[in-house]
């Protein structure tokens, strides 16, 4: 019934957070596999020159089409299973960064694409630059590359979630 | 030109005294610092100094927004985001605020858009850049040619040769150095095979934005095989790693062989994708009217110049490499009507013209040549960009960069963009008209 759960969401505070802050304390054992089938991707610009970004815009073109693994990307963090943050990482971005993974619900991954995620490329050393995406949230999995091509990135994401070539014995 | 001494210590100002001082013409010293940059300079090739005023970084925020960093360089019109057709804060019952951005859309750039809209109707756009700042005339200072070259490639991703040929012209410029012919063709080639897959690319964004998502597809498929073409032949999708100032920085293979049947591929199956959206009128209805830039004497620069009445084309007007024998059928002034459509007509246009250029330029082996510059000088590069004219001033120090600036395409057209946006359209045109333009924040936020 609807009016006894809103009570209780007025007193008590909603739902969800409760039971968030009831697993706060004592983490749940993780299972070997997150995700079976489908995953939500939120793509994160944090200081890229594009390159990235115009690569993963391939991926969900009929050559690469991201969607037969079940994979999407979403306009929300909120529905996001995986964050994919491409570029070094500027100052200005951090807060941003933290928000949006703070955002996403459990569980969640965080993929570092392009050489600039990973070590800031080129522009390590930069005024502004962050340069290491490890510093800000934690990270996953790397997708190396200047930029990683359409093939990298859905290796990556597959070898992500235990379902890649890279990963022996989870496949198919 | 006015020689100057002591490279760090002069500002672009003093150049233009010191030219002006000696009867030089300015604009012959720096053609692509006009426009709407800081004016310095009037038609006559006289001196106007211009107060630009406080730069955006030093307005308050509106809506308690972090402050962004901004490097002590203006690097781009500090009146451009907020035009004074457009006050800032628009009072009155029903007007609310939409903010977008910087993570937005599905796979964006970071940028933020803050809509004042009445109903659906859009009253002014104001854009917040500057989450992109990654400082690159800083890190460029001190750096060699041969290195500096690998953040100009990445300045803009998808503008990687543009700026690579810019950066190198500069350099050449400064160093008084000249590449030879098969050089300057190969470099042509380059330039014009990344004007096709940016185009293909802007263009399947539209087709997506617009919902005719099977013209998106064959779209982004015909630029895939541009990429893949550019891999086969180069090694990088994105044609890295290849120009260099005076060298060229690998061996390529002679593809002149595949190259036309690749170019007859995409140019017949271009022309059967634009045919079907030629006749798509739920493709044509979203975009005739949507997005017209308003003002007359903007001075916008590339496609979205060139679709708002101006020709300006850096391969005709200041030909670079091998543009002199490559360029033929000029789009002509006023040749589209400065809405979405306009730019989606000349992008097809381009794309018809690129092909014809590379058809001349065929696709010649190069050796690789060690590039042995070293030496002081002031120089500067133009080329026309994907997006537009691409600007790169390098002053050159005991074989380092003591100062270098770059005025790219996006930091002028953006400008046009709450203009655009804010002339009588609703918010379900926004999407269509944000990549109509498809400008780079990367080459915004430098």
């Amino acid at each position: 019934m609807f009016y006894p759960r809103w009570i209780v969401n007025l007193t008590k505070g909603p739902a969800v957070l409760r039971r968030r802050a009831a697993t706060r304390g004592a983490k749940a054992p993780m299972p070997a596999r997150l995700f079976a089938r489908s995953l939500a991707i939120r793509h994160l610009d944090a200081g890229s020159c594009n390159g990235c970004e115009s690569e993963i815009g391939l991926m969900g073109s009929p050559v690469y089409d991201l969607s037969r693994f079940g994979f999407s990307f979403t306009p929300s963090p909120r529905h996001a299973d995986v964050l994919l943050i491409t570029g070094v990482v500027t100052e200005a971005m951090v807060p941003l960064i933290r928000t949006t993974y703070d955002a996403m619900p459990d569980p969640k991954l965080v993929v570092a694409v392009g050489d600039c995620a990973v070590d800031g490329c080129v522009f390590h050393g930069a005024p502004g630059v962050v340069g290491n995406l490890a510093e800000v949230v934690p990270v996953d999995r790397w997708i190396p590359g200047c930029p990683p091509t359409p093939d990298d990135l859905v290796d990556g994401l597959l070898a992500l979630v235990g379902r890649g070539a890279s990963a022996p014995g989870e496949a198919g | 030109m006015a020689h100057i001494r002591d490279l760090e210590e002069v500002s672009l100002l003093s150049i233009c005294r010191e030219a002006a001082r000696e009867g030089q013409k300015i604009l012959d010293i720096f053609p692509a610092e006009g426009g709407t940059s800081v004016a310095l300079w009037g038609e006559d090739g006289k001196i106007v100094e211009r107060d630009a005023g406080p730069g955006p970084h030093e307005r308050p925020s509106r809506c308690g927004f972090p402050s962004l960093r901004f490097s002590e360089e203006r690097d781009f019109p500090p009146d451009a985001f907020e035009p004074a057709a457009a006050p800032r804060a628009i009072i009155g019952e029903g007007m609310h605020v939409i903010p977008l951005g910087p993570v937005r859309a599905d796979v964006a750039e970071a940028l933020r858009y803050e809509m004042d809209v009445l109903g659906d109707e859009i009253h002014s756009l104001t854009l917040r850049p500057g989450y992109k700042r990654r400082g690159v005339t800083r890190i460029l200072q001190g750096m060699e040619p041969s290195q500096a070259v690998e953040v100009a490639e990445r300045t803009s991703g998808t503008s990687t040769v543009a700026h690579a040929l810019a950066f190198s012209l500069a350099v050449e410029h400064a160093l008084g150095l000249e590449v030879d012919d098969s050089t300057a063709v190969l470099r042509s080639t380059l330039a014009e095979l990344e004007r096709l897959h940016s185009h293909l690319g802007d263009l399947a964004s539209l087709a997506a934005a617009t919902g005719t998502i099977v013209a998106a597809a064959d779209l982004y498929r015909l630029r895939d095989s541009v990429l893949r073409f550019g891999e086969r032949w180069t090694g990088h999708r994105y044609l890295r790693g290849l120009i260099a100032p005076v060298g060229w920085r690998r061996t390529l293979p002679d593809v002149s062989a595949e190259l036309p049947s690749l170019l007859g591929t995409v140019e017949h199956q271009f022309q059967v994708v634009r045919h079907a959206l030629d006749h798509t009128n739920s493709f044509l209805d979203r975009l005739h009217g949507a997005g017209r830039i308003p003002q007359e004497g903007l001075e916008l620069v590339g496609v979205v110049g060139r679709s708002a009445g101006r020709s300006e084309d850096v391969r005709w007007d200041r030909p670079y490499a091998s543009y002199p024998e490559l360029c033929y059928g000029r789009l002509p002034a006023g040749f589209a009507a400065g809405d979405a459509y306009g730019r989606y007509v000349v992008r097809c246009e381009e794309i018809a013209q690129s092909v014809a250029m590379l058809r001349r330029a065929g696709g010649h082996a190069a050796a690789a040549t060690p590039a042995a510059e070293r030496g002081d000088g002031l120089g500067y590069g133009l080329v026309e960009a994907p997006r537009g004219r691409l600007f790169y001033r390098v002053a050159l120090r005991g074989g380092r960069i003591a100062a270098s600036r770059i005025r790219t395409a996006s930091s002028i057209n953006w400008i046009a963009v709450p203009l655009a946006v804010a002339n009588r359209n609703i918010l379900q045109d926004f999407p269509i008209i944000d990549a109509s333009f498809n400008l780079s924040v990367a080459s915004l936020d430098l």
